[in-house]
């Protein structure tokens, strides 16, 4: 097993041996678990690339509510041109859905995207250890929990890795490659491979809590609540200077309204235990709006208010 | 002699082998799916035998090696060893300006080639990948690229620069380029003959119209003008494709629709054209067909379709100051009678004048459609763009200088 050292300091040379070796190294068969929205979006990404994926879900009624989102996202993106009917048909036909865990042993590639926590994910990965041939390798997308620590629970840390995908998945071009502790330079290269078979531009990250996206986000997404709640500029305010002053396709509060203000005080809250540092204690108007059931666009109430299909309307 | 003709697409390959001599087709198919599950290689003998094989084929080099598999294969196969193939002739897309003509690949080529991929990224690199892929399983057989871009390479500088900043030009090889060059160019040499005149003499119109369509204007053997420009979006309908807009149009459609960069290509060359007009299809065979039911959005397609046509036939007469032939190809222009009849609708003035029951009457194979007393001559040519490869292939490898 060939062990990383830690902080960037592998050798590149050999890294860039092994690139060479594994040119034609093609994933055509994935698995991915669990069918949110990471889950749709990971899948609509890859199928769209010319991937065959098999979705499992833990029950028939949440599997039929993941292809029906599937689909109507889908029809959303023909209707913004972003693709066609023969497009979908093609993306749909390439992507079985399933409640049969044990479907996944045909797959090159295992990716979860079940929830955020340590247990289940913890035992999913060992259950996956009974039914899986040694050489596939296993991919969790985190964005909080220890890459190690969830290797640990297999018999196969090398091949083991992390991918931190954005919402929406098929939109954003970066996935972060996070290596674990005892990830191999062969495991991260062929990973960085399918990231850019995916079209994704993928950036190494070591496991640290927040890597790159996450750390620098929330922090920002909270100085902009705490501007707010010191009465220093409006919500709007706020946003239209971030927007216009630095190019930002979208302001701090409306992207924490987007991304769900339950998640991001959950980040927040995480981040600040781990790292300790008060930039990341969650403001205390977040709490406040989180305590109310304000959780942004998904409740239509945030720091704006949205219509049924999510478009602000205050 | 038999050559090999291969044209890599993203996902699918065809192939021909051709004797050139013979001017004949040994056998063709096309390998489909490549890199996904459940590839699929149809495969068929000049005699009619075909076979169809589905398996994993994970990339080009695996697939052109079913393809030099079943061509040696006993039942189906039409050669007794790898050495009976004479050479390879590859159709790549893009030649920029380099390649005013068909090349024997050697590796200064292929770098080349790989400069501009710049130019063509959804095409130059899988013909790349054909041509790496045939080095390593066929190696020592001699290969040539022949270009869609080649033919239009000796237009005017008045007809390849566009209205924009000449920096652009310079700086990204912004310009006219043209494409089907090899269809336009097969066809223009068949008009000579139907003409029977040498090609010094001749002005001749050939409109290629398939799933993409282009006209080009060819004056004494030389392509001085084509509709299609830097990509092949711009210049007449088609099936998906828009041909010529405002550009602005777009710049306001993407304000308005909230749409990006991708979104907006996607508009352009998936969602316009006869399917974006009609709402019903891209194919001209199911816009015909709503016509006659008296749908009107078809009915526009068509008209549309046809006065875009016309509009670029009369201007090359224009730009060649006369013309002595014009020629439809492709399969909406061998077959699509209509489209001829409507395109070249009350041009008597110009000297255009169709034979509507000869137009009827003909399709898919070459003909002459004007009446006997028009002026210009109108002809039915099927194109054939792997017997121009093929051939050409042949020249180089005997040490022609094309």
């Amino acid at each position: 097993m060939d062990e990383q050292k830690p902080f960037g300091l592998h050798d590149l040379e050999a890294i860039s041996a092994i690139e060479k070796e594994v040119e034609l190294e093609e994933f055509n068969l994935i698995a991915i678990i669990g069918a949110g929205t990471m889950g749709q979006g990971i899948a609509q990404a890859a199928a769209a690339k010319g991937i065959e994926v098999v979705l499992v879900e833990k029950d028939r009624p949440s599997l039929k509510r993941a292809m029906t989102n599937l689909n109507d996202t889908l029809d959303r993106e023909i209707e913004r041109w972003a693709m066609t009917e023969s497009d979908k048909r093609a993306i749909l036909a390439r992507i079985e859905g399933t409640t049969n865990l044990e479907e996944v042993e045909k797959c090159d590639l295992i990716i979860s995207a079940i929830s955020e926590d340590l247990n289940a994910k913890k035992e999913l990965f060992s259950r996956l250890d009974t039914i899986c041939p040694p050489e596939t390798i296993y991919i969790t997308n985190t964005s909080t929990l220890s890459v190690t620590e969830l290797a640990n629970t297999t018999q196969r840390e090398d091949k083991f890795i992390g991918l931190h995908f954005l919402n929406p998945v098929p939109k954003v071009p970066l996935v972060e490659v996070v290596r674990g502790l005892k990830t191999s330079d062969h495991t991260f290269v062929k990973i960085k491979k399918f990231a850019e078979k995916l079209d994704k531009t993928a950036v190494e990250v070591f496991e640290y809590p927040g890597y790159v996206t996450t750390r620098v986000i929330i922090a920002m997404l909270n100085e902009a609540m705490y501007i707010l709640m010191e009465g220093v500029a409006s919500a709007d305010g706020i946003d239209q200077a971030m927007k216009l002053g630095f190019n930002f396709p979208i302001g701090p509060l409306a992207l924490a309204d987007q991304m769900g203000l339950d998640e991001v005080m959950a980040w927040m809250e995480s981040l600040f235990r781990d790292l300790g540092d008060l930039k990341y204690r969650p403001c205390p108007l977040l709490r406040k709006l989180v305590r109310a059931g304000h959780l942004g666009v998904k409740t239509r109430r945030g720091f704006f208010v949205y219509d049924e299909s999510g478009k602000r309307i205050r | 002699m038999k050559i090999l003709i291969l044209n890599c697409g993203s996902s699918s390959i065809k192939y021909q082998l051709i004797d050139p001599e013979k001017q004949f087709a040994l056998a063709r198919g096309n390998v489909a799916r490549i890199g996904m599950s459940g590839a699929v290689l149809t495969h068929r003998r000049h005699d009619g035998d075909e076979v169809k094989l589905t398996g994993e084929i994970l990339d080009h080099m695996a697939a052109i090696e079913y393809v030099l598999a079943i061509l040696l294969s006993p039942n189906h196969g039409v050669l007794e060893d790898r050495s009976q193939i004479s050479a390879i002739g590859h159709r790549v897309v893009h030649g920029g300006e380099q390649f005013s003509r068909s090349v024997l690949i050697t590796p200064e080529v292929i770098n080349m080639i790989r400069e501009c991929i710049e130019l063509a990224p959804l095409h130059n690199p899988h013909n790349l990948r054909g041509i790496n892929a045939c080095l390593k399983l066929l190696p020592g057989v001699p290969q040539v690229a022949v270009f869609d871009t080649a033919f239009h390479s000796r237009m005017p500088a008045h007809a390849y620069i566009y209205g924009i900043p000449y920096i652009l030009y310079k700086r990204y090889g912004i310009r006219r380029y043209g494409f089907h060059g090899t269809s336009h160019y097969y066809v223009s040499r068949q008009a000579y003959k139907l003409l029977a005149k040498p090609k010094e003499e001749c002005k001749v119109i050939t409109c290629h119209l398939g799933n993409g369509c282009s006209i080009a204007a060819v004056k004494h053997g030389i392509s001085v003008d084509t509709s299609m420009g830097f990509t092949p979006l711009e210049g007449l309908v088609m099936g998906t494709r828009s041909g010529d807009i405002d550009p602005s149009v777009i710049l306001h459609i993407m304000g308005r629709e909230e749409i990006g960069l991708s979104e907006a290509n996607n508009l352009l060359n998936k969602h316009s054209g006869l399917i974006g007009i009609s709402g019903e299809s891209s194919d001209m065979r199911d816009i015909l067909k709503e016509m006659e039911k008296g749908n009107h959005r078809a009915t526009l397609a068509f008209e549309l379709f046809c006065y875009r046509l016309k509009k670029y036939i009369c201007s090359y007469i224009g730009v060649m100051e006369g013309a002595d032939a014009i020629v439809f190809t492709g399969g909406i222009g061998e077959n699509a009678a209509e489209i001829r009849e409507k395109s070249c609708e009350n041009l008597e003035f110009m000297g255009i004048k169709i034979d509507k029951a000869l137009n009827n009457q003909k399709r898919g194979i070459e003909a002459e459609i004007s009446a006997s007393d028009s002026r210009v001559k109108l002809f039915i040519i099927p194109t054939n763009e792997e017997l121009v490869i093929a051939i050409d292939t042949m020249r180089i490898i005997q040490g022609e200088q094309l």
